[in-house]
């Protein structure tokens, strides 16, 4: 039973992806494009739905279901991938999306901090990642420069009053 | 300069330990070579041909005396005696041991530095004019605007991951000796209608093995909005920008395939919509970082006269010194020493344990205890009276810096090459020793005027070949070591790409190659203000390669 990190606890993975074993316990993640084609086709999508978005696919796509979206799991499929932390930037901010934001893929606990900052609330890190060694880096970091999603950090503040 | 306070050391302490710990688990088997590689460039940290190589970040070259000490250290003892300065105002130190570079980075950490961003694909440190603050004809001081960037671009939770490396250059000068057109974005210090500070923003300039001259996409750019313009800018090239082959993904690469028109339209679209959640300069927080680059507490003095260098002073070396290797102070009675790093026979750039330490002291005595590093790999002491020259010369000559040859032929930039790089093709250092040893008579230097030489091992244009007046980029054929030869490039003025002379040259014919190109200049020269790169622009390479390829000289 695969396990993620989900707002700093271990957890069972509750999410199965195309081409894995159906289970009643796993809820399918489907991709972007057949979500969107789906909702295109008229078909009604299953309350809180989850899907997976590519480093390629656009988030201004997604604007319009994203109250429909409980989960969006973002991939990361290669080390040094960086697509995914601007896509989790406009999703929260620009977009207001509220609910669970993941990171998938070849990450480990080095990126932890700055995907945390970016919006991400629960992460399924590389299999041969130690989770409970990597839940310390969430503060490997006490101070930033810059705003995140997080308010864990003391952020200098720079900018005025808006 | 600017001086950590709280958040800024602990951030930099919390970076060293954060390292030490990455490099344990790599050590341990627990991070894989791949999954270490990005890490340990973001701290500066490059395997190279004979040892790890640390590249040590300068902000905007600017350097207290007690940093200089401590690079000293470093240099004698984890390294072999000596440290290389780089084109982007960095030092580099090519002999650490992977196990002590966690020990260095927490030394280093207790004077302030850090070596954080100095390598990877991330925003890489911010280079600026090595005269600012104290260039006369600067539009204001352009360091508190770099360290404001400086600080953004730190850790950047967006923007650590980016396609490529990604390089800031800021200049409020005219006279641009921050190469701003060569850099991913390049930031020009203005004054607007009502004398108002903004910027014009430059992007998509870079050298490697695709030169291409910068494009201005934004004329002016409100001081408030520099911090929000920069992200739009990032953001719209870590979304795009191509990550599927490496020599195509610099923003430079996305700028040509989407045009200027196109790109600069995506910019300031994301730019508008964003305006809510990006970070505004506030005024006051300008204002703090300007209270940190305050003028020091400059004497009352006068110009001495006559004006300096316009008589003998009855020592010819003092005297070329005097010309070549300082420059006019803003303030009347002090004067800007440039301490030569291109002393003949050693490799440009390098530099001992034991000049850091004296060349600090000195700089304690005669200049406020502050150096600054240059783009072309020398060394400044910016606020010297003029009255201490002398002394000043004595010293450096002492040394072994005092080279009266900053600006001619033999202040040549040059990468470590094949010596110390693995991804070189040809070695750097040992051709400018044979230039160095060829043109070894000051006075023909003299004669010869300003010509800037250029150097890189490979086509990633460390050395800057492609803006070098002369460029000479290192080549393999056939696993032996060969030339090419550009010629008519600038970094400024405007920036120009250097014309390919033809064939490249074997490795022992570079020096003679270049002597032919001199006879060329010498006999195609209009008076002696015309420097080496207007006759090139003047007559066009033709009568240069007429004379390099003649066949009872060929190369080849």
């Amino acid at each position: 039973m695969r396990q993620i990190i989900r707002r700093r606890e271990i957890v069972a993975d509750d999410a199965r992806y195309p081409g894995e074993e159906a289970s009643p316990q796993l809820r399918l993640v489907q991709p972007a494009a057949d979500f969107i084609a789906a909702k295109l086709a008229g078909q009604a999508p299953d309350a809180s739905a989850a899907i997976l978005i590519g480093p390629t696919d656009e988030v201004e796509s997604l604007a319009e279901q994203l109250p429909l979206l409980g989960l969006i799991v973002i991939a990361f499929p290669k080390i040094g991938e960086g697509r995914g932390f601007s896509q989790a930037r406009l999703l929260r901010q620009r977009y207001g999306y509220a609910g669970e934001l993941r990171a998938r893929g070849a990450i480990k606990r080095d990126q932890l901090f700055f995907l945390a900052r970016c919006g991400f609330d629960s992460f399924d890190l590389d299999p041969s990642e130690d989770l409970v060694a990597a839940l310390a880096a969430f503060d490997v970091f006490s101070v930033a420069y810059q705003d995140g999603s997080d308010a864990l950090v003391h952020v200098r503040r720079r900018a005025a009053p808006a | 300069m600017y001086r950590y306070d709280q958040i800024d050391q602990t951030l930099v302490n919390e970076r060293v330990s954060q390292f030490r710990d990455q490099t344990r688990r790599f050590l341990a088997g627990e991070l894989s070579e791949d999954e270490f590689r990005p890490l340990r460039l973001r701290n500066g940290l490059y395997i190279q041909r004979h040892a790890p190589m640390l590249r040590v970040s300068i902000p905007y070259g600017l350097l207290s005396s007690a940093q200089l000490h401590m690079l000293a250290h470093i240099a004698r003892t984890y390294d072999r005696d000596y440290g290389h300065f780089t084109t982007r105002q960095n030092i580099q130190f090519n002999w650490p041991q992977l196990e002590r570079v966690p020990d260095i980075l927490a030394d280093l950490a207790s004077v302030q530095m850090h070596a954080i961003q100095t390598s990877g694909n991330c925003i890489r440190n911010i280079t600026a004019d090595h005269l600012a603050g104290v260039a006369p004809d600067e539009i204001t001081d352009p360091r508190p605007y770099c360290e404001i960037i400086r600080q953004w671009a730190a850790l950047h939770p967006e923007f650590s991951y980016l396609p490529r490396k990604f390089k800031i250059a800021v200049t409020a000068s005219p006279a641009d000796r921050a190469a701003v057109e060569i850099h991913d974005v390049g930031v020009r210090i203005r004054r607007g209608a009502n004398s108002e500070i903004g910027f014009e923003i430059l992007a998509g300039g870079g050298l490697g093995r695709t030169p291409i001259i910068g494009k201005v996409i934004r004329p002016f750019l409100p001081e408030a909005d520099l911090l929000a313009y920069l992200e739009a800018i990032l953001r719209v090239y870590n979304r795009h920008g191509r990550r599927d082959n490496i020599h195509k993904a610099r923003i430079k690469i996305l700028l040509r395939a989407l045009g200027v028109e196109e790109f600069t339209r995506q910019v300031e679209q994301e730019f508008e919509v964003n305006r809510e959640f990006a970070p505004r300069l506030a005024a006051q927080e300008i204002e703090r970082m300007r209270g940190f680059f305050a003028p020091p507490p400059y004497q009352e003095l006068e110009d001495g006269a006559p004006e300096i260098g316009s008589v003998s002073s009855g020592h010819p070396g003092y005297d070329a010194w005097l010309r070549y290797n300082t420059r006019r102070h803003k303030m009347a009675g002090y004067r800007v020493v440039i301490v030569s790093l291109k002393k003949h026979g050693e490799a440009p750039g390098d530099m001992t344990a034991g000049q850091m330490d004296a060349l600090a002291r000195l700089a304690d005595r005669v200049s406020f205890g502050m150096l600054r590093a240059t783009h072309d790999q020398n060394l400044v002491l910016a606020d010297v009276p003029q009255s201490r020259l002398p002394e000043v010369w004595r010293e450096l000559d002492a040394l072994g810096l005092a080279t009266a040859n900053i600006g001619t032929l033999t202040d040549m930039i040059c990468c470590p090459g094949l010596d110390f790089c693995s991804l070189a093709n040809a070695g750097s250092i040992d051709v400018a020793k044979q230039i160095h040893a060829r043109f070894d008579d000051l006075d023909y230097l003299y004669d010869l005027g300003p010509i800037e030489i250029k150097m890189s091992g490979c086509m990633n244009a460390c050395g800057h070949h492609h803006i070098g007046h002369i460029g000479i980029l290192g080549v393999d054929k056939h696993g032996k070591e060969w030339y090419q030869i550009t010629i008519g490039g600038s970094s400024t003025g405007p920036a120009a790409l250097g014309e390919v002379i033809g064939p490249s040259v074997p490795k022992h014919q570079v020096a003679d190659t270049i002597a032919l190109l001199l006879e060329v200049y010498a006999r195609e020269r209009h008076g002696e203000d015309e420097r080496f790169v207007d006759t090139v622009r003047r007559v066009g390479i033709e009568p240069f390669q007429e004379r390099v390829y003649e066949t009872n000289h060929s190369p080849a």
